[in-house]
């Protein structure tokens, strides 16, 4: 570990890049989660916009890829489907190893949100009609896509809505005027409800978080059950690979 | 006309002359989609009907469903393939194939409900499809490559070296949308380009389109692969109900995977057969469980994930006859390899899946093997083994030592070899109809064999297989009571298919032949027609006849169904129009067959279906007696005369003319088909 990295006391190691890249996460999300940070003073203006009261909590290791929450998120938030228009996205590679051949990624609502900060117009902005869900105003976007780019994540939770050229971001469904459910922070979210897995969950609490994604585990025996992987966390892959697989390869054989 | 679920043009392709038209989906929206259009689309651009599959006339057809895309549950993903076959012995008859995944969504959001690929190219070329945008592109440094290395190759032209985590741009102004999605593409391996008649498409990694010999055809079209990635929305009539629609079925239908209703008695291997009736995650391998940390994985939109994702990265996304190919091995890590390397080459599992322990039985019989009969140096002794394995399915792909033969499929390998008439008539060879591999038992389960027999293919739909045969046996199996009793069965499967009448489930002796079995059967095919192969239903998931996850074991069909294609299209249809639909696709394809040359005189079966008794337990609704049981109907065979008696009844029911089989004026007149009639009275083969 690199001289400048900070420790937390849960034993979890961070670049100060990550650091910074992730102040909405483990920064001072754990804070605000109750975890101590050693050797880090939180800026003023970072503690000066309101928590969000409620955040995606995702099990990368439980979604099976089936996009069934980015079809859902469009479908309610646009009345029409489209993955690009997903403020949740399932990112793939068909022959890439478990755990490392998917993830969720959705936006955090930082507790430090880079696009509300970097926002020009104010449309970007903590909304306190919604629980301080990190919102965008449409009529307010002016569409230079600062905050897309100030997203500190991969690949960036900020979207440009190019159908309907505005700035988007996950609003935890405070906006779903296609869906017969209240959404927003004590309300419904449609990626939890239509999951199918059950690999989405909603929490009050900043989950524990890593520059990959949250340290969720929502697998339980039954899970376990049906031969599946019940191990933790994330992308952290906590077992040793198969040893006698026979290597695919389509060239002649000898 | 519509108001959601399609997306407005159908790409036509001609590969002879690098040419592209866009046709109005509208023109063609009455077929609903999928088969149902391509079939039409085929009907309309292919003149000459008895063409060969591998002429360049012959119309491939890559078609999607006002679903594709839309997020109805397990109706997202699939795409279906139509063109005359090649795989069919004697005569390659129009037929279709399918794959999951997300190639179908893709394409719609790229702008096209489907691609219909007539010509041929004189030098490798490959489609590539962006938002609209279509381009042929060279194929030379793709034609070699397996396919998985040919999809890898595609996302790096086509999105460059954008990570698989990462947004990438569509086009150079934002204003094309951007996707984190790799292209999705659907391409042949070295087994296609060989334009063998087993090769099959394939798309990600275990998506495979195998019956028909489609990879041999695109092979033969000098086509590599058809690519698309899009960022455009598919519009869907009303978002609130496909919504709700979504959460109920999960609710009400699906597996919970944190507190499930019926979970699988035990755990480990050979449990997830249980899952075929609870809907549970990851079980699509049928015969195994992960050895090894695994995930399930399904296709887009699909509310039940049935495939897995391994730690290895080996088999991923294989299903059924993929899951269960080169059990003979005894390892599962060496199965997993043999599978991922059938995908990777392009060859069609389900030619193969008994196809190589039939020549195994030929090499215990001294008639295969070094300097045999039928001259093979592969290393027959070690069979069972992935060497074995890993280079017959080379020998196929490259075409030495027999696998020169098999590039033409097993069936046809026997006949050259002069085995044909007897292996099929002892069932050494057990193919009971039009060279495809027996896939249940032809002597029972009878709306399968039937089905397969007047239509192109086997059937390959298991809405009801599900639960007539593999409910009984699976419990039966792992020692726990079968879930409902027959009797209970049979009012379930005849409530929800709307056939009415229970005897239609009933697989006895004399069941087999009696009228309420040809309704049933008839229902398979329309509703197949429709909601299967139209509307890209996946038929693993409907229809859901029954269930357990309900108190009264009521399925979600055919409720679902309607609700999910009026959310979808806003279109207001009955199930009775639905079925109707379906039959007017059926007999459409009727028509097609017979102008290739199908007569009654050609709908028999195997001789070891009549000849060969069943000698092993297999279970079925039997009613004797008056009473309702699950048999295991043993030592049965189909009985010649009885079956040409059904026949005729069956030709009767559907339409058609009893003494040939072929569609009548008066049966095409009642779907609005006159000028289909009119085209069989030209060629001399309209049903009198």
């Amino acid at each position: 570990m690199a001289d400048n990295d900070i420790k937390t006391t849960e034993g979890q190691g961070y670049s100060r890049r990550q650091f910074f890249a992730g102040l909405g996460g483990v920064g001072v999300g754990a804070l605000l989660g109750g975890f101590v940070v050693k050797g880090f003073i939180v800026p003023e203006q970072v503690m000066a916009l309101p928590a969000s009261e409620g955040y995606l909590l995702v099990d990368t290791k439980k979604c099976a890829g089936c996009d069934t929450c980015m079809l859902t998120c469009s479908m309610v938030h646009h009345g029409r489907v489209n993955p690009a228009l997903s403020r949740i996205q399932v990112t793939k590679n068909p022959f890439g190893k478990f755990p490392y051949d998917m993830e969720q990624v959705q936006c955090r609502q930082c507790p430090a949100p880079a696009c509300v900060e970097a926002c020009p117009t104010g449309a970007n902005h903590v909304s306190e009609e919604n629980g301080n869900v990190r919102m965008v105003d449409e009529s307010k976007c002016v569409g230079c896509e600062r905050c897309v780019y100030a997203c500190p994540f991969t690949p960036s939770r900020m979207q440009w809505n190019h159908e309907d050229k505005h700035a988007q971001k996950c609003d935890l469904c405070a906006n779903t005027p296609y869906w017969n459910e209240e959404g927003g922070p004590g309300g419904k979210q449609a990626c939890i409800e239509s999951c199918p897995m059950r690999a989405i969950s909603y929490t009050t609490d900043v989950p524990v978080q890593q520059e990959w994604g949250y340290m969720a585990n929502l697998r339980n025996h039954h899970w376990g059950w049906l031969s599946l992987d019940t191990t933790d966390f994330g992308k952290e892959a906590d077992f040793e690979l198969p040893t006698n697989p026979v290597p695919p390869a389509a060239a002649p054989a000898e | 006309m519509a108001t959601g679920g399609y997306v407005g043009k159908i790409l036509y392709v001609n590969l002879t002359d690098k040419t592209t038209e866009e046709i109005p989906t509208s023109q063609y929206e009455e077929w609903g989609g999928g088969y149902g259009i391509g079939q039409a689309l085929f009907w309309d651009r292919v003149p000459d009907k008895t063409i060969d599959g591998f002429d360049p006339a012959n119309m491939v057809s890559f078609m999607t469903s006002p679903m594709c895309g839309t997020g109805a549950p397990s109706a997202t993903g699939r795409t279906e393939v139509t063109g005359i076959g090649i795989q069919q012995y004697p005569i390659g008859w129009f037929t279709r194939s399918n794959f999951g995944g997300r190639w179908s969504a893709m394409l719609k959001y790229a702008g096209y409900d489907g691609v219909a690929v007539q010509g041929a190219s004189d030098t490798p070329v490959w489609i590539n499809i962006v938002n609209g945008k279509v381009t042929f592109e060279d194929a030379t440094g793709l034609w070699g490559l397996d396919t998985h290395e040919t999809q890898e190759e595609i996302w790096k032209i086509v999105t460059g070296n954008v990570d698989f985590r990462d947004w990438w741009d569509a086009d150079s102004t934002r204003d094309s949308g951007r996707t984190t999605a790799k292209p999705a593409v659907v391409c042949i391996g070295p087994a296609g380009e060989a334009q063998t008649r087993n090769a099959c498409l394939l798309h990600d990694s275990g998506n495979g389109g195998g019956q028909g010999g489609f990879g041999g055809i695109l092979g033969a079209k000098n086509l590599k692969a058809i690519s698309c990635i899009g960022t455009g929305s598919v519009p869907v009539a009303d978002p609130a109900a496909l919504m709700d629609i979504r959460l109920e079925l999960k609710e009400v239908h699906g597996y919970n995977v944190d507190d499930p209703k019926v979970e699988q008695p035990l755990t480990g291997q050979g449990t997830s057969l249980f899952g075929i009736n609870t809907n549970q995650p990851g079980y699509a391998h049928l015969l195994w469980t992960a050895n090894q940390p695994a995930r399930p994985q399904g296709c887009m939109g699909c509310f039940k994930n049935c495939r897995m994702n391994f730690a290895s990265g080996l088999a991923n996304g294989d299903i059924c006859v993929e899951g269960l190919f080169w059990a003979a091995s005894g390892d599962l890590n060496e199965q997993m390899a043999a599978i991922t390397l059938l995908d990777r080459l392009g060859i069609n599992a389900y030619d193969l899946i008994n196809g190589h322990s039939y020549l195994h039985s030929l090499y215990k019989m001294g008639i295969l093997g070094p300097g045999k009969e039928i001259h093979s140096e592969l290393p027959w002794e070690e069979y069972a083994t992935y060497g074995f394995i890993e280079k017959l399915l080379h020998a196929i792909a490259d075409g030495t030592d027999i696998g020169a033969d098999l590039q033409d499929g097993v069936t046809r390998a026997a006949v050259k070899w002069g085995r044909y008439e007897e292996d099929i008539a002892s069932g050494l060879l057990n193919r009971p109809q039009w060279g495809f591999q027996e896939h249940y038992d032809p002597r029972l389960e009878v709306e399968w064999s039937y089905g397969s027999l007047f239509g192109d293919r086997d059937i390959n739909e298991h809405g009801v297989n599900w639960w007539v045969h593999w409910m009984p046996l699976v419990t039966a199996a792992l020692g726990v009571p079968a879930h409902f009793s027959a009797e209970r069965m049979v009012e379930l499967l005849a409530e929800a298919t709307g056939v009415g009448d229970p005897d239609g489930w009933d697989y006895s002796e004399e069941g087999i032949y009696a009228d309420p079995k040809l309704k049933a059967v008839a229902w398979h095919r329309h509703y197949g027609r429709f909601w299967l192969q139209s509307m890209l239903l996946c038929d693993w998931a409907w229809p859901q006849l029954a269930s357990v996850n309900t108190e009264d074991n009521k399925g979600a069909t055919p409720e679902y169904e309607i609700r999910m294609y009026k959310a979808v299209t806003g279109k207001d249809i009955t199930y009775e129009e639905s079925l109707e639909m379906g039959r007017r696709i059926w007999n459409l394809g009727r028509a097609i067959w017979t102008l290739q040359g199908r007569h009654r005189d050609m709908e028999v079966f195997s001789g070891y279906v009549y000849d060969v008794p069943t000698t092993a337990p297999y279970f079925l609704p039997v009613k004797e007696n008056g009473e309702w049981k699950y048999g295991i109907c043993l030592d049965r065979t189909l009985d010649r005369e009885k079956f040409e008696d059904t026949k005729t009844r069956f030709y009767a029911l559907e339409g058609w003319a009893t003494d040939s089989g072929w569609p009548t004026r008066a049966g095409l007149g009642e779907l609005g088909l006159d000028h289909v009639a009119d085209e069989l009275e030209k060629n001399g083969k309209l049903g009198a």
